[in-house]
Formats: C-alpha cells, structure tokens, sequence
C-alpha cells in the first residue's frame, strides 16, 4: 500500500497567468481509492489546478504527479488511466450519442459495454440521437458514460453538476457510486471539485480546501465532522467566570449560548457541562458550512 | 432493516452503520441467517462512498455480527461473540461508564438509572418476541 504512488501528487504547484498567481504553491496528496473533495470560491484556483493535472496547462512551477507519472511527459499513459468531466461539455453536434461513444472508445485501451449498457439504460439515453439535440443534462450524462466506460483509475470531475435539475445530479452521484466503483473500489480514485457539497457530501473521504491558489485545510470528512460542531448550551443563570477557549463565532444572548468548535468540541463540551447546563446539544457542521466557516474565518485552522 | 445516516452525528458515517446492524441484530429486525444489502445499492441509496459501506461489514464481520459467504453476501450470525466473556463485559463497561456519566450530568440517580436500563432491556427483548416489526424508539 504505502510503496504505491499517490494517484495524485503536486508539489508546490505554481500556476501564473500574467503578474498574478492562480495557484501559488499548492502540495496535494490523493492515495488512491479516496473520493477527494477539492473546495473553494470561485476564483480560488481549483480549474487551473485540474487543468494542470491534465496537462491541459503546464505549471510555471512546481510538479504534478499522477499515478506516479509526469502528466507532461507520459502523457499517454497518464490519459490512458484517467478520465475527466467538466462542467461544460462538447461534443462534436453531427454525431449521433452512439458515434460519440464509439469515438471516445477508439482511444481507450479497454472499453465496457456492460457498464455502457447499464448506464445509457439508466440515463434514458437514445442512442440515435444527435448530440446537437442533447440537453445540458444529458451532455454531462454522456460525458460520465464515457468517462466510466473507459474504466479510468483516476476520474476528475469539476462542477460536473451545476446547472443540473435535482434528478439528473443524484442519478450522476449514484452512477459514480454505483458504476465507477464497479470493479475493485479500492483502485477507483475520485478527484471532484464541486460547490454542491451537499451533493457528494457521502462520498467524499477526504478534502482540501484552497483559497488564493494556497491549501488552508486538508482534512478527512469524518475527522472534520467531528472536530467542526456547533454547541447550543442554555443555563439556569448566566454563568460567570465561563471561558471558552477554540470557540468561534461565540453569541450570547443573557443565559443562551451558541458557538461553533473548530477545534476540540469535546473539551469545550466538557467546560460547559462544568457549568450545570439546563440544555447542551451539539451537532457536526455539514462539510459545507466546514468550508463555508474555514472562507469566512479567512485563515487555516491547522 | 432501514438504515438511515446523520451526518450532524459527528460519529464516522461507517460506525453510524456498524451501530445499526448491531440495534438491529439485537431488536431482532434482522435476524440470525438473513442477509445484509449488498454493498453497492446499500451505498447508491445512502448516497455514500462504497469503501465506507465495506469498512462498516469488515468490521461487524470481525466483531462476530455478520459473516460473509464468498459469492452471496453478508448474512447475520448467530449471536456469538468472538469474545471471552470477561473481555465482553469490559466491553460493556465502557459503554456503560458512558451512560453513568450523561446520567449525572443530566442529574439522573442510580435507582432511576437501575430501572430504565432493566425497561430498556425488556423492550428490546420484547422486540425480539413479536419479530422486530416495530422498532425501539
């Protein structure tokens, strides 16, 4: 396990568009197998990033690692092994969705029209259409068809689903579930750059978080959800002498209290229950309100 | 069996379902030789990462709850701890050292504790006697 490379590795990653840095030294480590997550404002440098990834640009510095191979020089075994869907897709519009299929196939060493089968049933996907004639929907539905169909190692997927209806964005989650970690889960590593956190929320082992081309945090989902809580406490009497250290966003309203731990939830628990609450809940944030508290407080909470 | 996530839980999502097998098992909605979902619609309809599903039925196989048969699945098993029976209570007392902390904190006294948790026993024995077709609140 731990001699395999990283499905994904950059190091100091630097990406310059004119005089300013899109991503400014950005070191990332996805083991293969995760569903990473890869969050952030617009702007903050998540496109650049992947398209670095993809060779689709070349780092100003830095290196980028996948599967253990430099995207730039081994570009076809590194496309071989990964697929990526975008958040607008094109397809050439006189193809029909077969055509488009059998086109994307012919440079895929492997191909499985099993998985095909399923998922073209699943979408509701007409074959004989034209691709001209496709929904927003339905584009992205054919691009993950043809990005699982080809059995990836490593798929990338960035705002695969904004502007989506509902449906269509949870039929796209189950088919990643359901399809893309067909074979050997364990091999099937998933790199998703979403603002629908919500959406993947299940999936996701593992994020970073980046703002202004820069990690402010890496963290597994579980570890987040359980070190990022927002405690209600109430008391018979406002308690004096109360001190709440790794609290943020503290608000008091005379004996109620409510604040967010972003650091050790149960010592903050523990302090209060010092103090005889009346009432005391806590529950986890959810993985976006994580990220929406990690932007807001503008710095890392390492 | 209806499993169900919380993810405002702050417990790891494959414990939430490692806990809910072993409710489950022991309330008798699931019983001794009926099998577990499979693990892929198990995860498409929690909407979560197959791995977290397959970590939670390694480790109920490992605490003796399920055992998986090479090609058909998880199934229950009979109610046999791995266990030596003194390592089974001290199991136990951990969760039970739990229980007696959040009893004094919410002022609860031993008498009250005594009688809920032998309430708390019968119902799910009862449970149990009309074929887990309710579930314990």
């Amino acid at each position: 396990m731990s001699d395999q490379p990283f499905a994904i590795e950059t190091r100091e990653l630097v990406r310059r568009f004119g005089h300013s840095n899109a991503v400014n030294g950005l070191s990332l480590r996805v083991r293969r197998g995760r569903c990473y997550g890869f969050f952030g404002r617009n702007g903050a440098g998540k496109t650049t990033t992947i398209k670095c990834l993809l060779n689709l640009l070349r780092p100003t510095s830095g290196s980028v690692r996948i599967l253990g191979l430099d995207p730039a020089r081994d570009e076809v075994a590194v496309k071989s092994r990964v697929a990526y869907v975008p958040d607008a897709v094109a397809f050439y519009p006189w193809m029909t969705v077969r055509d488009t299929l059998d086109y994307l196939a012919s440079f895929r060493p492997r191909w499985n029209e099993a998985v095909e089968r399923g998922l073209l049933d699943r979408f509701r996907l007409d074959t004989r259409q034209k691709a001209s004639h496709l929904s927003k929907g339905q584009r992205t539905q054919l691009a993950l068809v043809g990005a699982i169909c080809a059995e990836p190692e490593v798929l990338i997927l960035d705002e695969p689903t904004s502007g989506l209806d509902p449906i269509i964005r949870r039929e796209f989650v189950e088919a990643v579930i359901g399809a893309f970690q067909e074979r050997d889960a364990g091999d099937r590593t998933v790199f998703v750059s979403t603002h629908l956190i919500a959406e993947f929320e299940g999936l996701i082992d593992e994020f970073t978080i980046i703002d202004g081309g820069r990690d402010v945090l890496t963290l597994e989902a579980d570890a987040a959800r359980e070190r990022y809580q927002k405690i209600y406490a109430r008391f018979a009497v406002e308690p004096a002498g109360l001190e709440l250290p790794g609290a943020q966003t503290i608000r008091r309203r005379g004996r109620e209290l409510e604040m967010v731990a972003s650091t050790d939830p149960s010592a903050l628990l523990d302090r209060l229950r010092a103090h005889s609450p009346e009432a005391l809940v806590a529950e986890s944030l959810s993985l976006e309100e994580i990220v929406v508290a990690t932007l807001q407080s503008g710095a890392a909470v390492a | 069996m209806r499993m169900r996530l919380n993810f405002r839980s702050g417990k790891p999502v494959y414990l939430q379902l490692v806990d809910q097998v072993k409710a489950a098992a022991a309330a008798g909605a699931i019983r001794e030789g009926e099998p577990l979902p499979s693990i892929r619609p198990l995860a498409e309809e929690l909407r979560v990462n197959r791995n977290t599903v397959a970590k939670a039925y390694a480790q109920l196989e490992s605490l003796g709850v399920i055992e998986s048969v090479a090609g058909k699945g998880c199934f229950i098993r009979k109610n046999g701890s791995p266990y030596r029976k003194d390592v089974r209570l001290k199991l136990l007392a951990e969760d039970i050292d739990q229980a007696v902390t959040q009893a004094h904190h919410l002022q609860v006294g031993k008498a009250d504790f005594l009688r809920l948790a032998a309430d708390r026993f019968d119902r799910f024995d009862h449970q149990r006697g009309t074929n887990g077709r309710q579930e314990v609140p």
